[in-house]
């Protein structure tokens, strides 16, 4: 057997974890990522550092934490320096074949970065984020078959999860408790056309022949419905693997870049906002030669800046010095018990400008500039008793929040001193994209 | 203050059996009354114009 492992990457665009059945989701979406999860490893608390795409990915391939690398936005100004460590380019100087089935190069330049292959099927597409999973495993499926040398790394980036929401057809009834998706009287989704992304889905993917889809519960049905056309991709990829004798020595870790918000916190089907719903992300790896225990569930808080540290070590690959992640490496192939972080750190800055600052009992957002929903600049969530971030307790714990808030205001400013920034990235930045919601409800 | 390992947990719970509903978990009687989706190359012409304008696709 080679010494490096196969790498395979799987991100699932917009794919919340607890609608997945091993996050514990009360319906059947997810059977082969979940048989998946119970032949490897299962993370169950790791948090995005930057949401949505662009910003999350940038910390994926690098290794750093937003504040650090500087894209705190999706369609943002800022450009990743080209002296940042990037996970598929150490690869490739490591002797690795390294391969994207991926979009992204066409949005950020640097997501084209150390790719020998890029293969990107959704050229056929007017909007790439409509190219299917089964466009994408076509494509990467036979790139493994005539793969030139081993060991590679390959990246595929699903889209089937991110809106529009477009199942199969032969994925009808599911998922849904019956009621009228087209309701006339269904108001229930009227605050979204005050968006631009929801004016946008009401002028296309949700305009029927019987009418607009006005039911909330359909809206998420057909999410759910994506979840399980993408789990049969992951069962297709998987075999395609077993068939060609590479699923033992080849690492493959699924996750996805952020979740999605489901109308919770008056944010409809969309990733921002920095609740659970959206900066916790599912994080799955198996890799039977690595001796991974089966089924094993990690329950310490990690951060997405941890995965590529984890795969140059599993590839044997020299650790950058300038990565804020840590490799969990160790505790994967039960060498070291498993641990985490105390406390997490995330921001935004596309809808909104914000930081959140996580520890397992309290959930403390801070805003650089007032967001267009109306929440207040400090919000603060004790996640014991409201885990699903309902009910905003600053007034009532202002002890917690000004030590909370001292906390973070010290971690960013020692992470722009680390980086050698002299101004906050996403004060600088500003909500990019809030401009266009001004004038859309204008 | 930088962020480091911390905590430790042990590592020992199962994962849950996938649920033991059938895999096509369908209700006929809703999938008839279900509403055709039908994204029309303008549809999807119109979603890459909105986004472009939000910057999301240059």
């Amino acid at each position: 057997m080679q010494a490096k492992p196969n790498i395979i990457l799987i991100s699932a665009d917009s794919l919340r974890a607890n609608h997945l059945g091993c996050y514990g989701y009360s319906l059947p979406t997810s059977p082969n990522i979940d048989k998946f999860a119970g032949e490897g490893a299962l993370f169950e608390k790791v948090f995005a550092p930057g949401i949505p795409t662009q910003p999350s990915h940038t910390t994926i391939f690098t290794g750093q934490h937003p504040v650090t690398h500087g894209v705190v936005a999706h369609g943002g100004k800022a450009k990743l320096a080209r002296g940042t460590p990037f996970l598929s380019e150490i690869l490739l100087e490591e002797g690795y074949t390294t391969c994207a089935v991926d979009t992204l190069f066409r949005e950020r330049i640097w997501f084209g970065r150390g790719w020998e292959y890029i293969i990107d099927p959704s050229l056929h597409h007017l909007f790439y984020a409509s190219v299917t999973q089964e466009e994408l495993n076509d494509r990467a499926i036979h790139w493994m078959k005539t793969v030139p040398k081993a060991p590679f790394f390959m990246f595929i980036h699903y889209w089937d999860v991110h809106y529009p929401y477009v199942p199969p057809d032969r994925m009808r009834g599911m998922f849904y408790k019956g009621g009228n998706p087209t309701d006339p009287d269904n108001h229930a989704l009227d605050a979204w056309w005050d968006h631009p992304v929801g004016a946008m889905a009401r002028d296309t993917w949700l305009r029927t022949p019987n009418g607009l889809i006005t039911d909330p519960n359909y809206v998420t049905a057909l999410y759910d419905r994506e979840i399980r056309y993408l789990d049969e991709g992951i069962a297709a990829l998987s075999d395609a693997l077993d068939k060609q004798g590479l699923a033992e020595n080849t690492m493959v870790v699924l996750l996805a870049d952020h979740g999605e918000s489901m109308t919770d916190h008056g944010i409809y089907y969309d990733h921002y906002g920095l609740h659970d719903c959206t900066v916790q992300v599912p994080t799955i790896i198996r890799w039977p030669a690595g001796n991974l225990k089966a089924g094993t569930r990690f329950a310490p808080f990690r951060q997405l800046f941890d995965i590529a540290p984890t795969l140059l070590e599993a590839a044997g690959s020299e650790l950058p010095e300038d990565l804020d992640g840590k490799s969990f490496l160790p505790q994967l192939t039960g060498k070291e018990e498993p641990s985490g972080y105390d406390q997490v750190i995330g921001c935004e800055s596309t809808w909104q400008s914000k930081y959140y600052l996580r520890t397992d009992r309290y959930k403390f957002i801070l805003a650089r500039y007032p967001d267009l929903l109306g929440n207040p600049d400090r919000e603060l969530f004790d996640l014991q008793a409201d885990p699903g971030e309902d009910h905003n307790i600053a007034a009532e714990e202002p002890q917690v929040v000004a030590e909370m808030e001292k906390e973070l205001e010290a971690w960013i400013a020692a992470k722009m001193e680390a980086a050698g920034r002299t101004e906050d990235p996403v004060r600088k930045e500003g909500p990019v994209a809030v401009e266009i919601w001004e004038q859309h409800r204008g | 203050m930088e962020q480091e390992p911390q905590k430790k947990f042990p590592a020992d719970a199962a994962v849950p059996k996938p649920p033991a509903k059938p895999d096509d978990l369908k209700d006929s009687t809703n999938a008839a009354n279900e509403p055709e989706q039908v994204i029309r190359p303008e549809d999807e012409a119109l979603v890459v114009e909105r986004l472009r304008e939000l910057g999301y696709i240059e």
